[in-house]
């Protein structure tokens, strides 16, 4: 079984259309910037992967989170040719933080706050009539959560289209929270190097439209093969190999795939040291027999981690990659870990396909794993 | 929303963890292993511990590929205020690393999964008044469609300034500080492991009204309905109301008998007691119907 993709959209530091955020990656460009909101004197850190999207510089504004995601999931229905979707469509909103960041000014009494600001159902109601809105809150993992939990709902005959999205702004409180448990502020995001010194936030919103297959065959931009979603249960913050391997595994069956079967991976590589250490063995013990085994990227040294809506930025990208025969290198990649010796990392300048078959990764705090497998349009 | 029924499921047990007299939340929330837990994963792992418990289901092999499914809108907003707070006055350099965690609204459901090895999916929803009933119909989904043995369902909202706050503001007046956990498993596998079931999950809608919510979950004719019976008792319930609900209706089902055939009719969400913006979400729980042919 396989489900049709007919319309996506993303916008993060690095651009605002997924072709913009693609070409950009290709080009080694990165969207780490100085701090534009919060006060820098509180933190070690002085960057991050920030939306440059604030209308006075230093001013914070309430529900930006909100408003990204209201502006992706529509033009991703616009993409999908359903304009004024049906009221009752089902989204699934993946998001970390959800409006956390608008509560953090309201408990400084410098915004409102209401408790249906919590969840996205009144915005995408009052924006595009869409009430039928699940916000699924599975940390970083939670936007592939939600394609998992799409798919599930077309499978049993619940929906024909679901739109699935995810949607983050930086936190004080989260960005706080890792300049304090980093060794160090990192300098930028340098996924599975030696180097590397740790997760840097970013910030946006992306969205895709999930159709049960054929719906609307010439609009078809690719297909979700399958979706393994679940936890660690071994630790409370590291991630443990064996679970990334488990939901690995439960994709490629689900998808009816073979590892040999896969071009591509784009990992979640949060250039964090147990990360991306956990990610380089669960890969290298998939892929062992897979000969030459696909090539491996990862984002975030260009789009900051953008937390729930992470893994779903990861597979817009991959389907990019696959249109347009170029996967982005991994950027800050220059002495790759031991751990990750065997695999075909991409770093320096982009790989050129033709590719097909892509792996998306996400994994969030707490051993909450998922992994989708997508492919291009053309079969 | 509707779901075919592919795969009958049935609640098989029920844990309560909100204070009242079976409820000490001085020492049951003070037990071993709690100390760096926020208040809303103290109440979920409680929760958690008696849902199993009564299932008999503590400790069982099947709980290696179970789902946790966690309703709560207001978990992290505490510690999200608490950091921001101390960020304000001592820096990052003063905030916890104990306490990170707790900055994710998923993190009560993770330690839930750590302390029973529940290694299926883990999944958190913050959908308003509405996720409570919604957490059950997804464990539902997740069990049909392959992905879980059994689910642990818990709806839970702590509470701490910043949500005594929101909440007054918003006009509340009361509100729950508590947890209280569903067992939601395939009717085949309780009745193959001869396990009580408390209640069958016939069916589930979500619609922009009442009227089409509960036509959606099959529940038209279905007389007894419960909406605001747990803000009465509690105080508003937010994410955890579905799940009060229906650890309501599986009381009540044990507790009349009657010749009639009884359902319950559970119904929460925006425009019934609670209008937070959310959706209507509709779920008719039943006795048990019997063993699967």
């Amino acid at each position: 079984m396989s489900w049709d993709l007919v319309g996506m959209s993303a916008i993060c530091a690095l651009g605002d259309t997924v072709p913009a955020i693609h070409a950009a990656l290709c080009s080694g460009r990165s969207g780490l910037a100085p701090l534009s909101a919060f006060d820098s004197s509180r933190y070690r850190a002085g960057a991050a992967y920030e939306v440059p999207d604030r209308a006075r510089p230093g001013v914070d504004e309430p529900l930006r989170a909100t408003r990204w995601l209201v502006r992706v999931v529509r033009e991703a229905l616009a993409e999908a040719g359903l304009p004024e979707p049906e009221p009752r469509t089902p989204v699934l909103v993946g998001t970390t933080h959800r409006e956390m960041r608008t509560a953090e000014l309201w408990w400084r009494r410098e915004a409102p706050l209401s408790p249906a600001d919590l969840h996205f159902t009144p915005a995408l109601r009052s924006a595009l009539g869409l009430h039928n809105v699940h916000t699924v809150t599975s940390a970083c993992a939670a936007s592939l959560y939600g394609l998992g939990m799409a798919t599930d709902l077309i499978a049993s005959g619940e929906a024909d289209t679901v739109v699935v999205a995810g949607t983050d702004s930086i936190t004080e409180s989260s960005f706080g929270g890792f300049d304090r448990i980093q060794p160090r502020p990192p300098d930028t995001i340098r996924a599975f190097d030696r180097s590397r010194r740790g997760m840097i936030m970013g910030e946006g919103a992306a969205a895709v439209v999930l159709r049960r297959a054929g719906a609307d065959p010439g609009r078809v931009r690719g297909r979700v093969r399958g979706v393994g979603m679940n936890c660690d249960a071994a630790h409370a913050t590291a991630p443990d190999p064996a679970g990334i391997v488990r939901a690995i595994e439960e994709a490629h069956e689900r998808a009816s795939l073979a590892p040999g079967d896969i071009d591509l991976v784009v990992v979640h590589g949060s250039g964090t040291s147990q990360s991306d250490l956990a990610e380089a063995v669960a890969l290298e013990q998939v892929f062992k027999a897979a000969d030459p085994g696909p090539l491996v990227t990862a984002v975030k040294g260009g789009t900051g981690h953008v937390s729930g809506g992470a893994g779903l930025l990861n597979l817009v990208v991959a389907l990019e990659s696959i249109r347009s025969r170029t996967l982005p290198p991994i950027s800050g990649l220059a002495d790759p870990i031991e751990e990750a010796g065997h695999l075909r990392l991409v770093s320096g300048r982009p790989a050129t396909g033709p590719f097909g078959t892509a792996q998306v990764h996400a994994v969030g705090m707490g051993g909450i794993n998922a992994v989708a497998i997508v492919e291009g349009a053309a079969r | 929303m509707s779901a075919p029924a592919t795969v009958r499921t049935a609640i098989t047990g029920v844990g309560w963890a909100v204070p009242g007299p079976d409820f000490d939340p001085e020492t049951e929330l003070a037990v071993r292993g709690m100390r760096h837990k926020d208040r809303s994963s103290r109440f979920a792992l409680r929760a958690a511990r008696r849902a199993l418990g009564d299932a008999g289901l503590l400790d069982a092999p099947e709980l290696d590929g179970a789902a946790v499914v966690v309703s709560c809108n207001f978990g992290n907003l505490g510690p999200v205020c608490d950091f921001v707070a101390t960020i304000d006055g001592e820096g990052s350099a003063g905030t916890s690393p104990m306490r990170v965690p707790h900055l994710s609204s998923a993190a009560a459901a993770t330690w839930v999964a750590l302390d029973h090895g529940m290694r299926g999916p883990n999944l958190t929803l913050s959908s308003g008044a509405s996720g409570g009933l919604d957490a059950v119909a997804w464990a539902r989904n997740l069990i049909a469609a392959g992905r879980a043995t059994a689910a642990l369902v818990i709806g839970m909202e702590p509470d701490t300034p910043p949500v005594a706050r929101l909440h007054r503001e918003a006009g509340g007046t009361g509100w729950i500080d508590g947890a209280v956990g569903l067992v939601v498993e395939p009717v085949r596998h309780a009745a193959d492991r001869g396990a009580r079931i408390r209640a069958e999950i016939a069916g589930f809608g979500r619609a922009d009204d009442e009227r089409s919510a509960v036509e959606a979950a099959g529940g038209a004719a279905v007389r007894r309905r419960l909406g605001g019976e747990p803000n009465a008792r509690y105080g508003r319930c937010s994410g955890a109301l579905g799940v009060v609900q229906c650890a309501m209706a599986v009381a009540e089902l044990e507790a009349v008998a009657g010749p009639e055939p009884r359902a319950v009719l559970a119904v929460a969400g925006a425009g019934t007691e609670e209008g937070d913006g959310s959706s209507v979400a509709a779920l008719v729980l039943t006795p048990p119907q019997g063993r699967p042919a």
